[in-house]
């Protein structure tokens, strides 16, 4: 058990059944992510890689194949084992944010905690993890659409962390944003991986993937390089 | 500290203000509706109950014998009960007081004003076994007593005058006297509605209108109301023993018969205000499937971190809930304004209005209007537990 990666994909097809034909968006997959390695997923528009986050994520179970994370098959877990999955491993770090609207900077980097813990924040934990991605406590009572881009996403970090994730899973982390502000939020990554973190980061842009230790390549849904 | 969803609720509330205050609006209608409805029913079964309940120690009887008419065509009548009759009554009914009475319907004229009403013979002293005369005294000869109805239409005192019968050139009418004005009895349920009629005494009446010993009616007036039943059996054991001679009614049966009847109204009409609860209905189904459609992004944001089902289940409930809540609660105090005054216009007293029995319809109206709200959030709120959190996430 001790040689079993963090994530491990075996033979992972996932495939679309349209009204124009099957589309196959993963085909025969088969790579390890071990922990605390910084990973860049590339390729061109429609090579797979969405796909390949959502099953990264478990948002979505594979067709056929079998996908283990954290040593657990994840097609054989409830919904709702998924979900507390998704909840206690994966820290998630989208292009567009995603914060919510309806709450404030500090409550949705404490919204995680109280999923988890099915009580509010009394420790002050989210309120440090705000601090640590440079967001200060007046900051932190404003709503997402009072923020700028760059502060979003540095709440968006610490939504990620707040519940101490093993696996970061960035989806175009920089894409919203100017390159001075992309910069200061790889370095955030790049930090978090010195501190033990799985990052994995999918971008078109080779700068971004160039923090990473290690590219996948994807095209048609194939790992072409690796 | 509150729950997070129900905070997320109220700021979805907030942030969508009038198309939540509209929705809630429904409810309120319907609420209104339901309660002001069931109060206004409630208060008229009080009402009525409270009137006849006064008479509920009598026994009415009448005539059970049909008299078929001798001429071609002519309509069977009711027959009265004859002297022998009465004795038996009187024989079967122990220490308990026994009425007889004549009654029929006449045209009389005070001045120049003519009107319609019952006239009743009895005898002088039975009048106060069941009657209360509010002005003047008792009747004696060619006296009459009149209902507080008449003596106010006719603006009849002690001492003014009547002309019984109708106006004819040719026969003198009799005159009668007002010796006392009776207390108003409402709907009476020993079948002596006095207030748009008259009392004389039985001599008089049987010398104007004939019926010597023949009764249209005769009444039992129960020292112990405990007693009804085996009296009445004892009257059926006794003067109908071989044939139905009487018919035997009380006013308690008759009460609760009505008291059926109203409430049999007072459901049918709570249930067309319900109706208006079920537009609300639709109204609170169209705003959460707003709710959800608007939010569809945010969904997939909650449900892609971690969030359960049952939690966005509850979010969207708690939104119904609120919406309810916000309804019932406007819904309750317009009900009780509303409901006082349609009281107040329809039965003319709001003596009943603060009963238990009327004000349970307040707390029956508002929770009947949050639980519809929330059965309405059902659905939007199921779909939106079960969204793809991919499709979702891509939704703008």
């Amino acid at each position: 058990m001790s040689d079993m990666p963090l994530i491990r994909l075996t033979d992972v097809s996932k495939i679309y059944h349209l009204e124009s034909g099957d589309y196959i968006a993963l085909d025969h997959v088969t790579l390890d992510i071990a922990e605390n390695e910084f990973v860049a997923i590339m390729g061109p528009s429609g090579s797979g890689k969405s796909t390949m986050m959502n099953q990264l994520g478990i948002l979505d179970v594979p067709s056929t194949g079998e996908l283990l994370i954290a040593g657990q098959n994840v097609a054989k877990m409830s919904s709702l084992e998924r979900t507390h999955m998704r909840r206690d491993i994966i820290g998630y770090i989208f292009q567009k944010f995603y914060l919510i609207p309806l709450l404030s900077a500090y409550e949705n980097v404490e919204y995680p905690l109280i999923l988890k813990y099915k009580k509010r924040d009394t420790t002050g934990r989210a309120a440090e993890y705000l601090k640590a991605v440079g967001i200060d406590k007046d900051m932190s009572a404003h709503r997402p659409n009072q923020l700028s881009g760059g502060q979003q996403q540095r709440v968006a970090i610490a939504r990620a962390l707040v519940n101490d994730p093993k696996i970061l899973l960035c989806d175009e982390p920089t894409g919203n944003l100017d390159s001075k502000t992309g910069l200061q939020i790889m370095e955030i990554l790049c930090d978090l991986h010195r501190k033990g973190k799985t990052v994995i980061i999918v971008t078109h842009d080779p700068n971004i993937a160039e923090y990473a230790q290690r590219t996948i390549r994807l095209a048609d849904g194939k790992v072409v390089a690796s | 500290m509150r729950d997070i969803f129900f905070d997320l609720s109220v700021r979805s509330v907030k942030l969508n203000f009038l198309r939540s205050l509209l929705a809630s609006i429904g409810i309120v209608i319907g609420v209104v509706a339901i309660s002001s409805m069931g109060m206004l029913g409630t208060n008229m079964q009080l009402s009525v109950k409270d009137q006849l309940s006064a008479d509920v120690n009598t026994i009415m009887l009448t005539s059970d014998v049909v008299k078929i008419g001798t001429g071609l065509g002519a309509a069977p009548t009711s027959s009265t009960i004859d002297e022998s009759t009465l004795n038996d009554i009187k024989g079967s009914v122990g220490q308990n007081d026994v009425i007889p009475i004549h009654h029929t319907s006449v045209q009389f004229s005070v001045g120049d004003q003519n009107g319609r009403g019952t006239i009743y013979g009895l005898a002088p002293s039975d009048v106060p076994k069941f009657l209360t005369i509010a002005q003047g005294s008792n009747i004696r000869g060619s006296d009459v007593l009149v209902g507080a109805t008449i003596a106010s239409n006719f603006n009849l005192v002690v001492g003014s005058t009547i002309q019984i019968g109708e106006k004819c050139a040719t026969v003198t009418r009799p005159v009668v006297r007002v010796a006392g004005i009776l207390q108003a009895r409402g709907i009476a349920a020993d079948g002596v509605n006095v207030d748009n009629g008259m009392i004389v005494d039985d001599t008089w009446y049987t010398n104007e209108f004939g019926g010597l010993d023949q009764y249209d009616q005769v009444n039992v007036v129960m020292a112990d109301v405990s007693q009804i039943n085996q009296t009445e059996a004892a009257i059926n054991a006794k003067v109908n023993r071989n044939s139905d001679v009487v018919r035997v009614s009380d006013a308690s049966s008759r009460l609760s018969t009505i008291a059926s009847t109203l409430g049999t109204i007072t459901t049918f009409i709570m249930a067309i205000g319900g109706i208006s609860l079920v537009v609300a209905a639709v109204s609170i189904f169209n705003v959460m499937m707003m709710s959800v459609k608007e939010r569809v992004q945010e969904i997939g944001i909650l449900l892609s971190i971690g969030t359960e089902k049952g939690e966005v289940r509850r979010m969207f409930l708690y939104e119904a809930l609120i919406l309810g809540l916000i309804g019932a609660v406007v819904g309750g105090i317009m009900s009780f304004i509303i409901g006082y005054s349609v009281v107040n216009a329809m039965i003319g007293t709001t003596q009943y209005f603060f009963t238990w029995d009327s004000l349970i319809y307040i707390p029956y109206g508002m929770i009947i209007g949050v639980v519809v709200c929330v059965a309405s959030g059902m659905y939007p709120a199921w779909a939106a537990s079960n969204m793809d959190p991919i499709d979702a996430l891509r939704a703008d």
